[in-house]
């Protein structure tokens, strides 16, 4: 079995919105600030399926990313997770693109990598949100999505998928090849990368492909969406603290001024 | 192209709450530039809710029912919806950001070849366009989008839009299209559905949330807050942290990609507040926040505070309003 996951590098999602800086000019966030992450949609989506590469021997596992200079060091943590080979999509051109020509530009490198049985890419991206190019990228190789995923197992050929549904959970079964996009579960966080896999990972080559070798035409993956204006949301709320000499204080004037505010009714 | 197309999502055998909020954000778009405002209605026996998608803002309902659409399969729906763009040809669709429509929406952009914005809170013109703002990083930021292509998508998301006035006597047309599915296998088979209890479910209908982070570190801590959320009649939420430790079902989890709620209270306890968490219930009239870490970014958005942990509050809390309320 041969699986693709498709990975992207971004700015850390935990930097509180205190420290989170923004290039209003860019109209993006300013890049030097904080670390930068593996996106942890897509670490647990790694994590699915080196589940299914330590059940299934004979699966090789996949990583591949689209981007610039810094974001090999993604395929790097992959590769000493375990997986067996990573690719990168990379070309000027790639740059700026939205998810419509990310979906197009990783639809023909995961062509290129001979199909694969499964793709798999975390639900969305901790940076833009956009939760869409997994889904474009499924739609573009006209295989069968499953998306929130969080579980899959195998048998017969066939794929059980644990879902997450808006009321709850769900399992539905599928033929390969089939794309899904992976959400957080206690079953999915990422493992830690052995120092054997580290050392290992910086051993490998990782094969560098550019629109030219993946035939894209500059034309096929203009941007569909503008973005007009950046903006820090705020609220307007000021803060009371509820001082006392402890806990039990604290507690008895805090039941004292949500009474006075008359919030239950 | 003209017109603007929504799709409809059905909660409980009637038309959902998020659809009909949709609705009323196509009815305030179509009142700035007179587009038509067209429903789709998919799945098994469902003509049924046309008149109440009529009376909640809808001008016709273009029915694709088939016995093959008895269970949600995406192919399949995607395919009725396909057909029923191609008779529409609207310039704008707007979808319900629940489930379904998140999962849809994607792959009808691909097909049709169209632009979309994901998760969008709000609207306004710019001339003749639509600027639709979504948050980005995390809800640290909000971005102001334009669709440049001849179709535009959206997925709205839920209690950000105000419903049409409802009208029993609305009139509007009512269209039965045909689909062939015969050629169309379902791509997946469902096996299992794992329901949760109500209890758990209530939570974008509670008027008071109360929800516990990464402090609270064992599932017997959330006990408590379910006798402070019982005591007022509330519903119990959590991070993605409680989620990920296995502390609460993932049907708790409140935020960015959990569920979005906007109760009068909203009780953050041993929760730090990461944007992600925040992106779920910013819109709460009332935030009151217990941590022992002063730092924590919740105090930021938060109406009232308690610098403390929260064991040492929460027992004499829950005394407390006992007697005052009972």
């Amino acid at each position: 079995m041969h699986i693709v996951v498709c990975i992207k590098h971004v700015i850390d999602p935990e930097i509180p919105p205190s420290q989170f800086r923004i290039d209003f000019e860019a109209r993006r966030a300013v890049e030097d600030q904080g670390k930068w992450v593996l996106n942890p949609y897509d670490g647990n989506a790694l994590e699915v399926a080196l589940q299914l590469k330590d059940r299934h021997k004979e699966t090789k596992v996949t990583a591949m990313t689209m981007g610039g200079q810094s974001d090999q060091k993604v395929l790097r943590h992959a590769l000493a997770m375990g997986c067996d080979s990573a690719i990168w999509l990379r070309d000027d051109g790639f740059d700026n693109l939205d998810s419509y020509g990310i979906a197009r530009v990783l639809a023909r490198g995961i062509q290129k990598a001979g199909l694969p049985d499964i793709v798999l890419c975390g639900r969305q991206a901790g940076d833009w949100d956009m939760a869409q190019v997994g889904l474009r990228i499924g739609e573009a190789l006209g295989m069968p999505c499953v998306s929130l995923v969080y579980n899959i197992e195998t048998g017969d050929g066939r794929l059980r998928l644990r879902r997450e549904t808006d009321r709850g959970a769900e399992v539905v079964e599928a033929d390969m090849p089939v794309l899904a996009t992976i959400t957080n579960d206690q079953s999915n966080q990422p493992r830690y990368s052995s120092v054997k896999g580290i050392m290992a990972a910086k051993r490998k080559d990782i094969p560098i492909w550019s629109a030219q070798e993946l035939e894209i035409d500059p034309a096929e993956i203009q941007p569909m969406l503008v973005i007009d204006e950046l903006i820090v949301p705020s609220y307007d709320r000021q803060v009371m603290f509820i001082d006392g000499q402890d806990g039990a204080e604290k507690a008895t004037r805090l039941a004292a001024h949500l009474i006075k505010m008359n919030l239950f009714t | 192209m003209s017109g603007i197309l929504i799709t409809t999502s059905v909660f409980n055998g009637s038309v959902s709450m998020p659809t009909r909020e949709v609705l009323g954000m196509a009815r305030a778009i179509a009142a700035k530039t007179g587009d038509s405002v067209s429903a789709a209605l998919v799945g098994a026996e469902v003509s049924g809710l046309a008149s109440e998608l009529i009376a909640a803002g809808a001008d016709q309902v273009c029915i694709c029912e088939d016995v093959k659409l008895s269970e949600f399969c995406a192919n399949l729906y995607l395919e009725a919806l396909q057909t029923i763009v191609e008779k529409v040809a609207p310039r704008i669709i707007l979808m319900p950001g629940e489930a379904s429509g998140t999962d849809l929406a994607p792959r009808l952009a691909q097909r049709l070849k169209g632009g979309l914005v994901t998760d969008c809170i709000e609207y306004e013109f710019s001339g003749d366009t639509i600027l639709y703002t979504k948050p980005v990083y995390g809800s640290k930021a909000l971005a102001r989008i334009r669709i440049t292509t001849p179709v535009s998508l959206v997925t709205v998301r839920p209690r950000t839009q105000d419903v049409y006035p409802e009208a029993a006597d609305r009139t509007g047309e009512t269209i039965r299209i045909e689909l062939a599915l015969d050629s169309c296998p379902p791509e997946t088979r469902m096996i299992e559905r794992m329901e949760e209890e109500v209890l758990e479910c209530t939570l974008e209908e509670a008027n008071v949330v109360v929800s516990g982070g990464r402090g609270l570190q064992d599932a017997e801590a959330f006990e408590q807050l379910r006798e402070l959320a019982n005591l007022l009649n509330g519903a119990v939420g959590a991070s993605r942290v409680a989620v990920d430790q296995a502390l609460v079902p993932p049907s708790c989890q409140i935020g960015l990609t959990g569920k979005i709620v906007a109760p009068d209270v909203y009780f953050a306890i041993g929760l730090s507040g990461a944007s992600q968490h925040i992106a779920g219930m910013s819109g709460s009239k009332y935030i009151v926040a217990i941590n022992n870490d002063e730092d924590a970014p919740i105090f930021d958005i938060s109406n009232v505070g308690v610098i403390e942990d929260f064991r040492n509050v929460l027992p004499v809390l829950i005394t407390e309003l006992k007697k005052h309320l009972s």
